[in-house]
């Protein structure tokens, strides 16, 4: 990110990472990431607490230098056009502070003026109603969640290309998380592409059409959502006519046995191909089958098992 | 330059219960001391015998003797402006060191900045802002200071009255420069403040010091009180040392400029003493 990008930009790329490292002294924060995020799409982006997900979306922004590689948004060097990236971008960073003694509409002010007046009022105060946010308050009046509702309005007022949000939903109660997810896929809609971190899987897996998980500083896996969890797990319950026993699954490749109820019913979770599992099942006095779509959260928690 | 505009209004307009509170502090020492000279001048036989009282040395640490006390510009040098270095010095290094990493270590920075103003224009709009706000307060005392000035013996106009802020003034943005250049190379504000202030004391005391004992005159000749005039006539005004320390505050600008450009920002909170070397490149590859 030195103005002499090793990436050929693309029109059709709104984020481009290639090989982006960041260490901080002896801890290396990141391995090496590599992204792509197109124009339009909303893309999530998992990992645990010191993963390297804030950092990622730093270095981005150009907050903070990486070490090495490069990056692209929207075809710009955020480096070399930090001004020309932060104009077309909206930013929510995970932990929001604000001048205390403003009021609400006063630090939203205060943001636009910062980009030219860019928002429009009518706007701002329809962000503010859906999220139902009082913009005569102080902030410093404003519980954590309010604060969360100032943050988000100040990310999506201008109406941005690229939405940078680090866990948006935070602090928020479930009516206001669906709400904000709401004005995501709005702006997706309209042709913004969103990049979010989240910790809620379930929000992930509702909005986002592709995901990254980041473990340590590298990306572990990146695909599309759907596509992550039908083919990384199933979970399959099975009743038997009579008891089995469970060490003739357990042996099975790919098959871990998650819970047996009584001594004919057992629950278990497939790895990959289910052939050979469903060969064994044969050969067994099945009563009746059950399966389970695993959620993105016991996906990603397939990651970090070890 | 229209978001460095920006910035410098909203840095500006932030100062203001400072620019207030300093300001009309020293304009209300200005309307009690202006008039004090009337009192003195009526006394002066009595005040003359205490003055010769006093040891030579404490009249020597404050750069005055017993006949230059008396006259308008000694009064005013050693009641008025000798200890106002130190005293608005305090603005200068609590403002100065917070003018940046104020915001960074409360959490604030990481947003502003993510919006399309730009490292330098931010810079020069919050620096541009604590300039105008100095000079607010030079102003403001030194309306304090002649509202008076009409109806005393001092014998000054509005003009003479102004000169002894030029210096006052220079030296202020001297700490302002200091305490902000080592807010960007130290780990936290308090740390900058606190070194900042030191030196502004320590300059204050050896300086004075000087004048009982010249020993320390070597060591005097490096502190910026050493060039601080109290003079009432601009043609007493040496612009060399105005200049000069000017020259030195433009410096300590452009090098935590130079560092604010090429440093990482912290999400919050006071950083390590692990320091980046200086002038690092943005990216080894």
């Amino acid at each position: 990110m030195n103005g002499k990008s090793t990436i050929v930009p693309n029109s059709e790329v709104a984020l481009q990472v290639q090989g982006l490292t960041k260490s901080y002294g002896k801890v290396r924060a990141l391995r090496g990431i590599n992204l792509e995020v197109k124009r339009g799409e909303i893309f999530g982006f998992l990992g645990p607490n010191g993963a390297g997900k804030t950092t990622t979306i730093r270095c981005l922004l150009d907050m903070i230098r990486p070490d090495g590689g490069s990056a692209l948004l929207l075809g710009l060097d955020p480096q070399s056009n930090q001004v020309a990236v932060q104009a077309r971008t909206g930013y929510l960073p995970g932990e929001m502070q604000f001048f205390d003694n403003l009021t609400a509409e006063r630090q939203l002010h205060f943001f636009s003026d910062m980009r030219d007046g860019r928002a429009e009022w009518s706007f701002v105060r329809d962000l503010a109603g859906r999220l139902d946010l009082d913009l005569k308050q102080p902030i410093k009046n404003l519980s954590k969640g309010n604060k969360q509702k100032v943050a988000v309005t100040q990310a999506f007022m201008h109406r941005p290309e690229l939405l940078l949000l680090d866990e948006p939903t935070s602090g928020l109660d479930p009516l206001m998380q669906q709400e904000v997810l709401g004005l995501l896929r709005e702006a997706n809609a309209a042709g913004a592409t969103v990049f979010f971190s989240s910790h809620i899987m379930s929000e992930v897996e509702n909005v986002a059409g592709r995901v990254a998980i980041i473990r340590s500083g590298e990306i572990v896996e990146m695909a599309e959502t759907g596509s992550l969890i039908r083919r990384t797990l199933n979970r399959i319950t099975v009743r038997f006519k009579q008891p089995v026993k469970v060490a003739e699954f357990a042996s099975l490749p790919g098959v871990e046995v998650i819970s047996q109820t009584g001594q004919n019913s057992i629950t278990l979770q497939v790895a990959g191909d289910m052939e050979i599992l469903v060969q064994t099942l044969g050969r067994l006095p099945v009563l009746d089958l059950e399966t389970d779509r695993p959620s993105l959260e016991e996906v990603f928690l397939t990651y970090y098992k070890n | 330059m229209k978001r460095l505009w920006t910035t410098f209004r909203y840095t500006y307009a932030g100062l203001r219960g400072q620019i207030l509170a300093w300001g009309l502090g020293l304009a209300i020492y200005g309307l009690l001391i202006v008039p004090m000279y009337d009192s003195l001048f009526a006394k002066q036989d009595t005040f003359q015998k205490m003055l010769a009282s006093y040891p030579p040395e404490f009249l020597a640490f404050f750069g005055a003797d017993t006949t230059s006390m008396l006259t308008p510009g000694g009064f005013l040098g050693m009641y008025a402006f000798s200890m106002m270095p130190v005293i608005i010095g305090i603005f200068a290094v609590m403002a100065g060191s917070s003018l940046i990493i104020g915001d960074e270590e409360r959490g604030r920075l990481d947003l502003i900045l993510a919006h399309p103003v730009g490292r330098t224009s931010f810079f020069f709009g919050r620096t541009l802002g604590i300039l105008g706000a100095t000079m607010s307060i030079m102003v403001l005392g030194w309306a304090g200071f002649s509202i008076l000035l009409g109806g005393s013996s001092l014998g000054f106009n509005l003009a003479q009255m102004a000169v002894p802020f030029l210096p006052l003034l220079v030296q202020i943005l001297l700490y302002v420069t200091l305490a902000l250049m080592l807010s960007l190379l130290l780990p936290s504000r308090n740390l900058a403040a606190m070194i900042a202030g030191a030196v502004m004391v320590a300059s204050y005391f050896i300086s004075s010091m000087a004048f009982m004992d010249e020993r320390v005159q070597a060591v005097s000749n490096l502190m910026p009180y050493h060039y601080f005039q109290t003079v009432l006539s601009f043609d007493e005004l040496n612009l060399t040392w105005l200049l000069a320390l000017l020259g030195i505050s433009a410096v300590m600008t452009v090098f935590a400029w130079l560092r604010f450009l090429r440093r990482d920002i912290r999400l919050t909170g006071e950083g390590s003493w692990r320091m980046a070397f200086l002038f690092r490149r943005r990216n080894r590859v």
